[in-house]
């Protein structure tokens, strides 16, 4: 029997299933592009070409989407990234002590002690350093984002950019491009000034010890992985299933719950990749609350709200921002 | 002379049982909301924290529904809170809305002799004789201490209750009932019901839910809408909260204050890490972390708005606390500017981490 997790985040959609000793045998990465629904249906289109759903334990979400999937999917459990990423970095390293994750929008430290979380700490005020920021240096550099860390690797100076803001880093970068220094020295000195900036914001304050883990998207770049070594004076292991490590531990909490409480699994089918979904928003004006509701309609039919704060609307439970307690 | 407040938490609904007593004409601004806020930070300086933002929104609601006059409780304290009624005074004279400041501030601020003179202009309004009045007041005060005893009750057995989501059910009924009763007789009664009732919820004390301590500012911890509602998010997920600043506990720190008998057990809490007033309630924040280990909380959440002053040096204590105590806190710093996706995402994994870290002490590690 396999566990399912799926990671709705901001920038790619990760579909992964584990077998009973919790290894990965499936992994599915596309990018969302502000369409979480497809997203999901996209992955489940490809994965029922192989299993079918009795061969389904249980069911994860997690990312900034996983409301919305597992209303769509009919999920287990529904968990928030820094608990999943947490669990799938202790199940790979039993004494990781430190986790640096940097996904698409948000970047986060999480310190762990003999296996348990003890702090973790979330960018608040700037995306620097985050996929989509490096996405969008490497588009405007020309260079594809696959290679952008190798760039950084080939220089020899790196150049010192100025990192405190994603926007005038950009500027900065575009000032010492016009100024004339080569590309790779530019690339090598914008993984510096990312990596600063991570420590100073994010991990501001927290005691980094090895072994430290770094996963979600951005570990794909090599230069920031030497940027964060050279910084930090360790070593920074990369785990194997770096990019899906969300997805993965969103599977082991849902394996985890499934068989603790000996229930069956609420999936619904991989058949919900035919289903025609919509979202639609309304402003609930029954009280000054003004909650600005979300209801997701499978074939027409509403299969599920959130965003009503008295839980009206909610049919799963009395939920206050639309954690569904299952 | 019709009179409007700003809000804080429930305090409405003290006010408007007093005003309904005294008989006094009043308008009760809509629940703090998007609208206010998008209408206070429009008008405020950017800089200033959230609450006057959240104010200027409610007064201009109340303006709109006919209020010449505005009652606020100051402190000329030495936070931001204490120049409040100044600066709000110039943004909607700016505006050019012609009201009234009244401002109820500190004994020690502005004389016994002044705070009488202030409070006789609102009490002149009232036809009731002097008995009258003093019982209105009474009857006020006690509806605010029954309101926070019932809002405490519920947050702290959500962890308990045998039903999912009782607690939360009977609160929001109580104060949707006690809101739309008009004669404050009857209004109290209804609270007092609703006091029982809440007492004798079905609860369950096997059970032993995560239990976590809100400190803070006492604007953001009490006014739900500047805290994303979390004490309702934490009742959802059945965690016990409990929250020591309430209005009546600040009703009753600045009457005790004038003869320093005020929050004794909490200023010695904090002497062994603050031992210094520093303003606003940077002292109660660090008693009440000091207190939460002691009392066996799992953890402490520390709310305040962006720029506080005196919470900004508490949130700087706070992790010698976690760390000498071994009580895991996190602190949550909320403005207009507040991403609910994040903010949620931090509440859960801390509710998650202090489940965790049970597990594993039961476990024997």
């Amino acid at each position: 029997m396999y566990s399912l997790g799926i990671d709705v985040g901001s920038v790619s959609t990760n579909l992964v299933l584990l077998d009973n000793n919790n290894n990965v045998v499936e992994k599915l990465y596309v990018r969302t592009k502000g369409r979480p629904m497809e997203a999901v249906q996209l992955v489940f289109a490809e994965i029922q070409k192989k299993y079918d759903d009795r061969q389904i334990y249980s069911v994860g979400t997690t990312g900034s989407g996983r409301m919305i999937a597992s209303i769509q999917t009919g999920a287990d459990i529904v968990k928030n990234e820094i608990t999943a990423h947490a669990v799938a970095a202790i199940q790979t390293e039993r004494d990781v002590k430190t986790v640096l994750e940097i996904g698409g929008q948000d970047s986060k430290i999480i310190i762990i002690r003999d296996g348990v979380v003890t702090d973790f700490a979330m960018n608040t005020v700037c995306a620097a350093g985050t996929g989509s920021f490096l996405d969008r240096q490497a588009e405007r550099l020309g260079i594809p984002i696959e290679e952008f860390g190798d760039h950084a690797l080939k220089a020899t100076v790196p150049v010192r950019i100025a990192g405190r803001c994603a926007v005038f880093a950009e500027s900065d970068m575009i000032h010492k491009q016009q100024l004339g220094y080569n590309t790779c020295d530019i690339i090598a000195g914008l993984c510096d000034a990312l990596v600063r900036n991570y420590l100073s914001n994010v991990a501001k304050g927290k005691d980094i010890l090895p072994k430290v883990i770094f996963q979600g998207g951005v570990a794909a770049n090599s230069g920031i992985h030497r940027a964060f070594e050279k910084a930090l004076n360790m070593p920074v292991l990369i785990p194997e299933h770096y990019d899906v490590m969300g997805a993965v531990g969103a599977a082991i909490l849902a394996r985890e719950k499934v068989s603790r409480e000996k229930t069956k699994t609420h999936f619904k089918g991989f058949s919900i990749s035919a289903s025609s979904f919509k979202s639609k928003s309304f402003v609930c004006s029954d009280c000054s609350n003004q909650c600005e509701v979300v209801s997701v309609l499978e074939n027409q039919q509403p299969v599920g709200y959130f965003g009503d704060r008295c839980g009206k609307y909610n049919r799963f439970s009395a939920s206050a921002t639309g954690i569904a307690m299952h | 002379m019709k009179i409007t407040i700003p809000h804080m938490g429930n305090v409405y609904i003290a006010v408007k049982i007093l005003f309904d007593g005294l008989g006094i004409d009043y308008v009760i601004p809509p629940l703090n909301n998007k609208e206010a806020l998008s209408l206070g930070s429009k008008y405020s300086p950017e800089e200033i924290c959230l609450p006057l933002k959240l104010m200027i929104g409610n007064y201009i609601a109340g303006i709109k529904s006919g209020a010449d006059t505005i009652l606020l409780v100051g402190s000329c304290g030495p936070c931001r809170f204490g120049e409040y009624s100044e600066l709000q005074l110039k943004i909607l004279e700016y505006l050019e809305y012609n009201v009234d400041f009244i401002v109820i501030d500190a004994v020690k601020s502005i004389g016994m002799r002044e705070l009488f003179n202030r409070i006789q202009i609102v009490g002149s309004e009232s036809k009731k004789r002097f008995p009258g009045k003093i019982n209105s007041v009474i009857r006020a005060y006690n509806a605010m201490c029954i309101l926070d005893e019932i809002e405490s009750q519920a947050h702290f057995k959500a962890g308990y209750e045998k039903n999912k989501g009782e607690c939360k059910r009977l609160l929001n009924s109580c104060k949707s009932e006690v809101l739309s009763c008009n004669q404050p007789d009857k209004a109290l009664k209804i609270l007092k019901e609703y006091q029982k009732r809440i007492k004798n919820i079905a609860v369950d004390y096997s059970k032993n839910p995560i239990k976590v301590a809100i400190i803070g500012e006492i604007y953001t911890v009490i006014e739900p809408f500047t805290n994303l509602f979390i004490e309702d998010v934490l009742m959802d997920m059945s965690v016990s909260t409990k929250r020591n600043l309430t209005p009546s506990w600040w009703l009753k720190d600045m009457l005790l204050k004038i003869i320093k008998l005020n929050s004794m057990k909490l200023l010695k809490a904090s002497n062994e890490f603050l031992p210094l007033y520093i303003g606003g309630h940077a002292r109660e924040c660090v008693g009440e972390a000091v207190l939460a280990s002691r009392e066996g909380f799992d953890g402490a959440i520390q709310i305040f708005p962006m720029g506080c002053m005196p919470e900004i040096v508490s949130k700087a204590i706070l992790p010698t606390i976690s760390r000498e105590k071994k009580l895991p806190m996190l602190s949550l710093i909320v403005d207009e500017m507040t991403g609910e996706a994040g903010y949620m995402t931090r509440i859960e994994a801390f509710i998650d981490l202090l489940e965790r870290r049970r597990e594993h002490v039961f476990a024997g590690n």
